[in-house]
């Protein structure tokens, strides 16, 4: 079985007469392990599809599964607490709380566990020194360049250790250099860790990270071939 | 929990916002003290009585101590009354009779006679010169404290010029507001000689206070002095019938405050949450559940206003206390009382006010889909 499952998923959002359908009866299967890469013209439906496997939004028809839990069911505070434990999400912006230092805010996953302060605190750091920052632990987010927070925000998404990691774009607003950074901290986070990742990305240089592209386009997947990095 | 913690700091993330809402949420909150401080004054002051068994006889027809004039010698013939059990001819001597922030009383009566039907009890200097000099006088304590009276000063209003003895305190709270001299003194200064303002009177155990207050007015019916003599608590009503009005309006002010602070507060969480619907989303996608976001929201509400209430409550309660304002009106000083109650009752007003201004805010916030709060 594989960790993820989109069984004849569909999506659509209805304006008044409107109706515009990202995804339409799509199958998709994702191995645990794998660093899968969506790619896409921008509103084809890629950060819905995304959101749909984060279990932070619910299909119109099909089923969405993810490590045997039908993310597209159950009641909101249970998706929340199966997200808490299970994915991590990687947005474009960091998208960090500006009043809790680095440490703070990658704790914060950890606020919804019953560990202990001090564990929580060990983790965070070791989070931290996982994405090469614990020397920043005590700064505010202000205090940080904006490819250091995406890495503290990277950080704040495997510090549950949960299996999935999704990101958006994640490297969308970052200069070459962070960006690079961000992408082989991601794909060490696969090879070395087992982390399945699923990253969207407009970027063919970031695409050539994963270990397995698709494109979506007018509500369809079609796999693309891997161009040798 | 550390959601208690990003509750604290979020107030930081706009100081002057969170700031200046405290401190509306504080002004707010004195108003309400000051006029709850004065109901419960007023109350004190009419329930203190040892009620039904002290009457007043006051000249008929006159609601002013200035007005109420009375032959000196009528006690003579009171004191004869069935069920008198004792009497204080009292000449009341005030720089003020409409209501007043800063009223001046002076009693004039026979010390020995005041200290054996008044409840009095010494708190400061001695009683020895208030007996023994003729211009002795003892005041209360919440007179001293306005005025800054000690033992030993001299104190002139007026034509009255007494040195203090005492301080004293009183079970009556509109006693504390008193100068207490002598009656002969009193009389020669307000050039009252040989009349008084009333008659304090104790009827004996058993008798009935209704009936001896009818039996001494029927004494002086057609005299050229007609009195009329009263329960001490229904005389205190009449005399304080106007500042029961205005609490009336008072309790419209407070319930505006309470108003001011539920805006104020709903103001200040709801411009904070809008700024940040897009981080309470990375919270919910996080795996916070909505019971989270709202015990946050709602936390930050409360916050504001338990810090206002502090504020306020607190510095209402410091000014009350070294101030000592009272309100007088026909020559009796209510004093305005902040006691545990109402600093209780102001702060728990306070923080349901403050609940409920987050409580639409928190709900918003908690119901929005993730999705939605992501795209903001
Ligand atoms: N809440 C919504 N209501 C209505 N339409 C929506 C909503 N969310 C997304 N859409 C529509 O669904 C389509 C897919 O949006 P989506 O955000 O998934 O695209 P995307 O592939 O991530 O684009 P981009 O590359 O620009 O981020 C778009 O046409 C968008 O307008
Ligand atoms: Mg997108």
């Amino acid at each position: 079985m594989s960790l993820i499952e989109l069984r004849g998923v569909t999506r659509r959002y209805t304006k008044g007469e409107h109706t515009v359908a990202p995804l339409v009866d799509v199958d998709l299967d994702i191995e645990a392990g794998e660093f899968f890469v969506l790619l896409g013209p921008s509103g084809s439906g890629k950060t819905t599809l995304l959101n749909l496997l984060a279990g932070i939004d619910r299909p119109d028809g099909g089923s969405v599964v993810v490590g045997g839990t039908d993310v597209g069911a159950g009641r909101s505070k249970d998706l929340a607490r199966w997200r808490a434990a299970h994915v991590g999400y990687v947005f474009q912006r960091a998208n960090l709380v500006p009043v809790l230092t680095a440490q703070e805010n990658v704790e914060m996953p950890l606020w919804l566990t019953d560990l202990p302060a001090k564990e929580r605190s060990r983790r965070a750091a070791l989070a931290l020194s996982a994405v090469g920052l614990l020397e920043r632990a005590a700064h505010l987010p202000k205090q940080l360049s904006g490819g250091q927070e995406q890495r503290v925000a990277i950080a704040r998404a495997i510090v549950a250790d949960p299996e999935l990691i999704v990101a958006d774009e994640p490297t969308g607003s970052l200069d070459g250099e962070s960006a690079e950074a961000v992408l082989r901290l991601l794909a060490r986070l696969c090879t070395e860790r087992g982390k399945t990742i699923v990253m969207v990305t407009h970027d063919q240089h970031a695409a050539s990270y994963g270990t397995r592209l698709v494109r979506l386009e007018k509500g369809q997947l079609t796999a693309v071939e891997v161009a040798p990095r | 929990m550390k959601i208690a913690k990003l509750v604290g700091r979020n107030l930081g993330r706009r100081k002057a916002r969170s700031v200046m809402t405290v401190l509306g949420v504080a002004a707010a909150l004195c108003l309400l003290v000051a006029v709850d401080s004065l109901a419960s004054g007023l109350a004190g002051a009419l329930q203190s009585e040892d009620g039904a068994r002290s009457l007043v006889v006051y000249r008929k027809n006159r609601y002013c101590p200035q007005t109420s004039i009375l032959p000196e010698h009528y006690g003579a013939r009171i004191a004869a009354v069935d069920g008198v059990e004792s009497l204080l001819p009292v000449q009341v001597f005030l720089n003020n009779c409409r209501a007043s922030l800063d009223l001046v009383v002076f009693h004039g009566a026979p010390p020995e006679e005041a200290l054996a039907q008044r409840d009095l009890r010494l708190v400061a200097g001695s009683l020895d010169g208030y007996v023994s000099e003729r211009d002795g006088a003892l005041v209360g304590r919440s007179f001293a404290a306005r005025r800054g009276l000690e033992p030993g000063d001299r104190f002139r209003f007026g034509d009255v010029d007494v040195r203090i003895s005492g301080v004293f305190a009183s079970s009556d709270s509109t006693q504390e507001g008193v100068v207490l001299v002598h009656l002969a003194g009193l009389q020669r200064a307000a050039r009252r000689l040989g009349s008084v303002t009333q008659f304090d009177v104790r009827v004996a155990e058993g008798a009935d206070p209704k009936a001896v207050a009818q039996r001494i007015d029927a004494l002086f019916a057609t005299a050229e002095e007609p009195t009329d003599t009263r329960p001490k608590s229904a005389h205190l009503e009449s005399a304080t019938a106007d500042l029961v009005e205005m609490l009336r309006l008072g309790r419209w002010l407070a319930l505006a405050c309470l108003v001011v602070v539920l805006t104020l507060v709903a103001n200040t969480v709801w411009m904070g949450v809008q700024e940040r619907v897009r981080e309470l989303g990375v919270l919910r996608a996080m795996g916070f559940r909505e019971g989270h976001v709202l015990r946050l929201v709602l936390g930050e509400a409360v916050l504001l206003s338990a810090l206002g209430a502090a504020l306020g409550v607190g510095g209402a309660l410091l000014v009350l206390r070294f101030t000592h304002i009272s309100i007088g009106t026909e020559g009796i000083a209510i004093p305005l009382e902040a006691d545990a109650m109402v600093a209780l009752r102001g702060a728990a007003l306070a923080l349901l006010a403050g609940a409920a201004a987050g409580l639409l805010p928190a709900l918003q916030s908690a119901r929005r889909p993730v999705v939605e709060a992501l795209h903001a």
